[in-house]
């Protein structure tokens, strides 16, 4: 009896190397018979030579589903290829270079802000902001820069809505959009450059 | 007469480009949309655009007049902290549209500890902030 299969690939997956990548690896698969050794079979093997990324186009899957269903009627909804990561040994030496940067950012925020202050004559600014509040005039304002200079990390925390871990409400942060759209720029490239390379390799090998 | 007209006219174009610059610049920063993002308090936007108008228009008079008020320095210490909030959010702002961290994060392979970065650039701004005040502007 001809039957429906739904098809969806997924958008992102992650594989060890040398994997198989087998159908239901990289798409969802909906029908209203039992699908299983549909769903384990295999596409594609992870190769070497393959690096880190393997775009895994639905055309492909479309032609394995072919190959074990012929009689059923096949339906694609959404993305139309999957990235497959392929994930190396977890790279240790990523985390040696935290307090490197971290040094880096401090150092490097500390003095940039100094010379914005300079920049701008901050200080005869607040001098005469000091003078025109309290009548009095006063070489360093230090009643007027410590809570500015506290205000400064204040306002930097409240625009990023971090406290460490602790985020102060449930909506991303400007960060988190901005990782998240960065992620799929880099998405789009991928798709895009290394899909017809891949694809080719992919049709050589079967 | 003419002189006096001409002159008028001079600073009210100065005036304008300034201002809409200033704008401009606090619109492609985005922190009055995030600051009514974090307090819920999306109605009271054209409040808050008011509320920058007036705030340039007052401060602007008052450094070309230099008025003189006798209030206690607790004040200054509330002012200053509004406008050390207000400058970090500009700071954090500018950071944000350069796109530094998603890239060094990303670099670096640490997209979890990304909080970690931000911190550090958080103590830095203030580190170097107090430093600058208390002991670099006397050397």
């Amino acid at each position: 009896m001809k039957e429906t299969i739904f098809l969806k690939m997924r958008h992102r997956v992650q594989v060890q190397p040398n994997a198989t990548i087998r159908i239901g690896d990289v798409a969802q698969v909906v029908a209203n018979k039992q699908i299983d050794d549909i769903v384990q079979t295999p596409i594609y093997t992870v190769q070497k030579k393959d690096r880190n990324i393997v775009i895994v186009d639905v055309m492909h899957v479309m032609k394995a589903l072919m190959a074990v269903a012929p009689h059923d009627d096949i339906q694609s909804l959404g993305p139309s290829q999957t990235i497959v990561e392929v994930v190396y040994e977890k790279k240790r030496w990523g985390y040696l270079y935290v307090p490197i940067v971290w040094l880096l950012l401090f150092v490097g925020s500390g003095l940039a802000i100094m010379n914005f202050h300079e920049d701008v004559s901050m200080q005869q600014v607040q001098q005469r902001l000091y003078r025109v509040i309290t009548g009095k005039d006063v070489e360093k304002p230090l009643w007027f820069q410590i809570p500015y200079s506290l205000g400064l990390g204040i306002g930097m925390i409240l625009f990023f809505n971090h406290f460490f871990k602790k985020r102060i409400n449930e909506e991303p942060s400007p960060l988190e959009v901005e990782m998240f759209q960065y992620q799929q720029s880099l998405d789009q490239y991928v798709i895009m450059h290394e899909n017809k390379e891949t694809m080719r390799r992919m049709d050589d090998d079967s | 007469m003419i002189r006096e007209l001409i002159v008028a006219f001079v600073g009210l174009a100065g005036g304008l480009a300034v201002g809409s610059g200033f704008v401009a610049f606090l619109t492609v920063l985005g922190v009055i949309p995030r600051l009514t993002q974090l307090t819920k308090t999306m109605k009271w936007i054209a409040t808050y655009e008011w509320g920058v108008v007036l705030g340039a228009v007052v401060s602007s008079w008052m450094s070309l007049r230099d008025p003189l008020f006798s209030f206690p320095p607790i004040l200054a210490s509330a002012i200053g902290l509004f406008s050390g909030v207000f400058v970090g959010m500009l700071a954090a702002a500018l950071t944000e549209v350069l796109n530094v961290f998603p890239i060094l994060a990303k670099r670096l392979g640490i997209d979890e500890q990304i909080v970690v970065l931000l911190m550090a650039m958080v103590f830095g701004k203030v580190a170097g902030s107090l430093f600058h005040w208390i002991y670099f502007v006397n050397r």
